[in-house]
């Protein structure tokens, strides 16, 4: 936030125009730059790491891809309407697991349990969205629901590890179609649905306008409180079914699991390239900053980093992206 | 006399709220000993001074947990040099990382929730990198022996912790760039235009808030002996709920040291309490979420109250003035 005010531009139109074709390219750099980055890496990968390209691999990278894209898809509703992020992922997907697990080994219906555990974090979520729309800190509120949440959940199940009674439970992450495994499709299906509903809606645009300036968007007649309360109603839905394909894979939940799972998330969006002061971003963009995360991860894994390093260069790139998505911007609204 | 009563009437809720807490405690289980919770200065009294100053600037360090966990990794590793050498090497590197990191904010004009989001992950890393993704220990385990013994009431740890919390309040309150964060935090632009540096307000609100962090990380390992890469991880909201609860406003620009203290000591006596009645960690967690929930819920409330009767007075005032101009 600096007073330098740029000299507005005098003249000729051809001034204009340059502005203009400038900015154009700077904004062509904006969008395209992490596809193309992701794509390098793929081929960079192939050619260098041995077991990069096999089935296995891009396998494993679209599972970790599913739960972070998911969560990541939909926080972008809640990012795109000026709300910041949420730092209580981990815990909703804690609490939502458990239900999942509950309800599942109870009545043996998984589509019940998966309905059960969604619900679950929705609630949760709209309560959030309620008290965020009043007009309170997202950061702050989203933190301590989640200190809420996650001792609620440590307290219920004693601290303890809830396991899947039987196998059973874990038919969404192991069943697949022609070879594509079901959080997959999931994935993509989800994501769609929140590109069309973002860009093609009115809750979508109503979502981008009062993100790029709240007043205005009051003053049009929008609900600063409906509009949260969307935005948090979708974040919740991909966080449930993400809990559900989660606990799938790992068929037990402990209430300290997950713990890296809110800081991925968050780091999907920012490197995604969603602006955080809102209006501007997609839930497209995130998912493939998840993608990225996602792949990074798994040839350090790979080429056997050890987790520290991992950690180290997760930092590196998300504060670098970060910064040059920044400063991008800085530049196109010049 | 009538500075003391509106010292107290300046921080009435917080010491009503403090107040209820501890008589509960005592209510619930009679053998509480407050000293245990004044022990908790170290780190949590510390670390939500350092995210009160940054707020005070109007900006958000949520890194402050994971710099505290690095400069409790890098006492331990150079442990070896001698406790007290390696203490003062850790607080001064992670001090200079926190002043590069207010400059590179403030050079780059980015938003600090998201440039902090970045580095909380980065040094949370560097802690790994240091540990080397074990919990590591001290070689020579007598050598935090220095920090056992009493000083009236408080160990030697505490006392450090209220004299940082002594020392950052004198310099928020009478020194020229303490008021300046202030007026940074209030209103940005105005002070920019009135002729305060954006820059330097930055890397001294960034640089205090991880040499805080950095010594109650620091002094965390120094007494325990140990270090690990996922230690500290709790204190960020913790430490956050101890500055909202005293009564820092997350907007910026309000709140002193005092409510920093206050909003600890609720924490804490409310943490301590719990955890000698026996209960787990993650009770304490849960009613600190309740807590930040209801004091930011509280502050809303208020101000909107504030607000509508600040409106009808002016709008009393509007009629009779009409009223006036009428006749």
């Amino acid at each position: 936030m600096t007073t330098t005010t740029t000299p507005t531009p005098q003249g000729s139109p051809t001034v204009f125009q340059e502005r203009a074709g400038l900015r154009r390219t700077v904004d062509t750099i904006r969008t395209s730059a992490l596809p193309i980055l992701i794509v390098l890496v793929f081929i960079i990968a192939s050619i260098t790491v041995p077991q990069f390209f096999t089935v296995e691999t891009i396998r494993a990278i679209l599972l970790a891809t599913s739960v972070t894209g998911i969560i990541a898809a939909g926080m972008t509703a809640v990012t795109l309407s000026g709300n910041l992020f949420s730092l209580g992922v981990t815990a909703s997907v804690v609490l939502s697991g458990v239900v999942y697990l509950w309800t599942g080994s109870m009545t043996g219906n998984i589509f019940f349990a998966a309905f059960a555990a969604i619900v679950t974090a929705v609630l949760v979520g709209l309560v959030q969205g309620y008290i965020v729309g009043l007009g309170l800190n997202p950061v702050v509120v989203t933190l301590g629901a989640g200190a809420i949440i996650y001792g609620a959940t440590a307290i219920v199940t004693g601290g303890e590890v809830v396991a899947a009674s039987s196998n059973s439970l874990g038919v969404f992450a192991t069943f697949s179609v022609f070879g594509v495994p079901l959080p997959v499709i999931v994935l993509v299906v989800f994501t769609a649905v929140a590109w069309y509903l973002t860009e093609h809606t009115t809750i979508g645009r109503n979502l981008h306008l009062l993100g790029s300036n709240k007043n205005t968007a009051r003053n049009s007649g929008i609900s600063p409180m409906g509009v949260t309360i969307w935005a948090f109603l979708a974040f919740s839905v991909g966080i449930g079914v993400a809990a559900v394909l989660q606990v799938s894979q790992t068929l037990q939940v402990q209430a300290d699991n997950f713990g890296e799972l809110t800081m991925n998330v968050v780091a999907a969006v920012l490197v995604g390239g969603t602006a955080v002061t809102g209006g501007d971003g997609s839930p497209v963009k995130s998912v493939i900053g998840a993608l990225f995360i996602a792949t990074i991860t798994q040839i350090m894994v790979l080429v056997s980093i050890p987790q520290g390093v991992r950690y180290f260069v997760l930092g590196v790139v998300v504060v670098g992206l970060v910064v040059i998505l920044h400063l991008l911007r800085k530049a196109s609204s010049r | 006399m009538r500075s003391v009563t509106a010292w107290f009437k300046r921080y009435a809720l917080q010491l009503i709220v403090l107040l209820i807490v501890v008589v509960a405690m005592y209510a619930l289980y009679p053998n509480f000993r407050p000293e245990a919770a004044i022990e908790r200065l170290i780190p949590l009294g510390v670390i939500a001074a350092g995210l009160a100053v940054t707020m005070i600037a109007g900006e958000f360090d949520l890194s402050i947990a994971s710099m505290a966990a690095l400069a409790g990794a890098i006492t331990v590793a150079l442990s070896g040099l001698g406790l007290v050498v390696s203490l003062l090497i850790a607080i001064v590197v992670c001090t200079l990382l926190g002043i590069v990191q207010g400059w590179a904010i403030a050079k780059l004009g980015i938003n600090s929730l998201v440039f902090t989001v970045g580095t909380l992950v980065l040094l949370r890393g560097l802690t790994w990198l240091v540990c080397g993704g074990l919990s590591i220990s001290v070689e020579d385990i007598a050598a935090s022996d220095i920090f056992s013994g009493k000083f009236l009431f408080l160990s030697p740890l505490s006392t450090i912790a209220i004299l940082i919390l002594i020392a950052l309040g004198v310099f928020l309150a009478r020194t020229r760039w303490g008021r300046e964060l202030y007026a940074l935090g209030s209103s940005r632009h105005e002070a920019i235009a009135a002729g305060v540096r954006y820059k330097r307000g930055m890397v001294i609100a960034f640089g205090i808030s991880a040499g805080c962090g950095a010594v109650g990380g620091a002094l965390t390992s120094a007494v325990s002996g140990s270090a690990a890469p996922t230690a500290l991880e709790p204190m960020l909201v913790l430490g956050i709920a101890a500055a909202l609860v005293g009564g820092i406003s997350i907007a910026g620009g309000r709140g002193t040291m005092v409510n920093v203290f206050l909003g600890f000591a609720i924490i804490s006596v409310l943490a301590s309490g719990l955890a000698a009645m026996g209960s787990k960690a993650f009770v304490a967690q849960l009613f600190t979420g309740i807590f930040l929930l209801l004091i930011v819920l509280a502050e809303y409330v208020i101000q909107r109250v504030s607000e509508r009767h600040r409106r009808t007075r002016t709008k009393r005032v509007l009629e009779e003035q009409q009223e006036l101009a009428a006749v």
